[in-house]
């Protein structure tokens, strides 16, 4: 059986279900500007709904006033229409092939049995988290700020399975494919690649967990590619391919989509288009308000505690600055412990707002190589936003 | 694939079982989530191996207002994705929206004709469009 014939077969049975139980939503017209639909898939919880087919759930912000975020709630981006709904797991292999002198074919098995488990917190945010909140818009997946999220990894380090399969001399480029198919030949399977050099550095790993438990299916079950510090295009779900080549890959997700402007931070003017544009690479800084809550009333005199998280690409966190006056006036925030240079870092500042009216929140990350956020900022894919976030509240 | 194997994956894909994830130490942990998902179409073969990992994905109703190029739209775009990759975006210009049939088209491959891509385009200006700076206008297919 091959995994065309598993899908098809696979789509056949979702077709038969899908006439025995549909979950109907409001009427999908008309809606750009109403508020976010909710959906529940499979093994998630409630998130908020961008697409179904394929599926595209942003996680609900109050998901991140923790740590790690839960399975259940991290946010889902898939590409193709044709993704996998059934692993046999007695039959699922790994298989690392090219320019090696030992290809091999591993189960999840093998990966968990035969190597040495690493686990990393780190996060993992699609390269068009925030696009929704880029002027002039672009077309896109329309993106809060809620697609992002911070998880243990446990697994196997590309590197250790690189050393075993024995890479020839002279490999450039090592490209990653998951079980995800194109609805038509014409359109490309999604693949990704690193530089060799990058797949082999101990850190870029295959994960079989996700905070202790096994993926869930819309999430990559039964691996994922971890990329600490680089963008989600390159986690790749439900990895079955690796292929090590003695040249650089080149396919339409590499040459054509997930390209910045060469300048600094990815920006670009509408009127001005970059002529010079890069693979979109690692994370630059930013942080994101998670309290108050916008639907929160505030009370003068009342404390109230402001709360948030910042990354960035793992230089790591050394400062982040709340503003309660719109940015006239700047505070530090207190910063939790580090869990790692790849997680995310959660901050918090005590306020007691003194009067009634409105107040223009603002918060400012930077990051240990002194780089910060963004005033302003604009491409034409919606890529890479870190704009300093105002969030307006009432207090009354 | 045989008979069999293809009836195991249907009863697979159509039985709500809750279960673990392969691994004894996550069944706690799976089953505090088991409320979330107990309406959930996610399987786990419910044999003690657990080898088996089966989701049926939920479906939902595409509504499509009435209007010129509908049918073109339905035909042509839904096949490969949902609806609601032109209902979540913002208003854009006939511009933009062009742009993106033209993307589908040259890019992707998908199977319609220039004078289809024009109706198309009509049809997402009419759901989802606003006023245009100017250029491209109504009738023009690319630069």
């Amino acid at each position: 059986m091959n995994r065309r014939e598993f899908l098809g077969i696979i789509g056949a049975a979702s077709a038969t279900a899908l006439t025995a139980s549909c979950n109907r939503i409001n009427p999908l017209v008309g809606t750009p500007s109403s508020p976010a639909n909710l959906v529940r898939f499979p093994e998630k919880t409630e998130m908020i709904f961008l697409t179904d087919r394929p599926p595209q759930l942003e996680t609900p912000i109050h998901y991140f006033r923790q740590d790690l975020t839960p399975n259940e709630a991290f946010f889902v981006r898939w590409h193709l229409e044709g993704i996998p709904t059934s692993v046999d797991l007695r039959t699922f292999r790994l298989n690392i092939s090219g320019h090696v002198r030992q290809p091999l074919q591993l189960s999840v098995d093998d990966l968990r049995s035969q190597f040495e488990p690493i686990s990393i917190i780190a996060v993992n945010q699609c390269s068009g988290n925030s696009r929704s909140f880029f002027e002039p818009r672009v077309p896109g997946g329309q993106w809060k700020h809620g697609a992002v999220g911070n998880a243990k990894w446990t697994g196997v380090s590309v590197k250790s399975i690189l050393d075993r399969a024995q890479v020839k001399a002279g490999a450039v480029d090592v490209s990653f494919n998951g079980l995800d198919v194109p609805p038509l030949p014409s359109v490309a399977d999604f693949v990704k690649a690193l530089s060799i050099d990058h797949a082999r550095d101990g850190e870029v790993m295959i994960a079989y967990a996700m905070n202790d438990q096994t993926l869930p299916m819309v999430n990559g079950f039964p691996l994922r590619l971890v990329v600490p510090g680089w963008y989600g295009t390159y986690w790749v779900k439900a990895l079955s391919d690796i292929t090590v080549l003695p040249q650089a890959f080149s396919n339409f997700w590499t040459d054509k989509a997930y390209r910045i402007p060469a300048g600094p931070n990815g920006t670009e003017s509408p009127k001005d288009l970059a002529k010079d544009t890069i693979p979109i690479n690692r994370f630059n800084v930013r942080s994101i308000f998670v309290r108050p809550d916008p639907e929160e009333t505030l009370h003068p005199g009342t404390p109230t505690q402001i709360e948030g998280i910042a990354f960035d690409s793992g230089y790591g966190i050394r400062r982040v600055e709340v503003s309660t006056d719109g940015g006239g006036t700047w505070a530090d925030a207190r910063l939790d412990p580090e869990l790692g240079k790849y997680s995310w870092r959660r901050w918090r500042t005590p306020w007691t707002p003194t009067n009634r009216g409105q107040y223009r929140l603002m918060a400012r990350a930077t990051n240990a190589a002194g780089d910060t956020q963004s005033k302003e900022q604009w491409n034409r894919s919606g890529f890479m936003w870190n704009v300093i976030q105002q969030v307006d509240v009432r207090v009354g | 694939m045989t008979p069999k194997i293809k009836s195991v994956v249907l009863l697979l894909g159509l039985a709500a079982l809750l279960a673990g994830c392969g691994h004894s130490s996550n069944i706690n942990k799976e089953s505090e989530r088991g409320n979330a998902n107990e309406k959930m179409e996610s399987t786990m073969d419910s044999k003690p191996d657990n080898l088996v990992h089966t989701i049926v994905l939920p479906h939902y109703e595409p509504v499509f207002p009435p209007g010129p190029g509908r049918d073109e739209f339905v035909t042509a775009c839904v096949v490969c994705h949902s609806p609601r990759y032109i209902t979540m975006q913002p208003r854009f210009s006939r511009t933009t929206w062009l742009s993106e049939v033209k993307k589908m088209k040259d890019v992707y491959g998908a199977h319609i004709s220039d004078e289809q891509a024009l109706k198309i385009t009509d049809y997402l200006v009419s759901i989802n469009g606003k006023p245009d700076s100017g250029q491209a206008p109504k009738g023009t297919y690319g630069e």
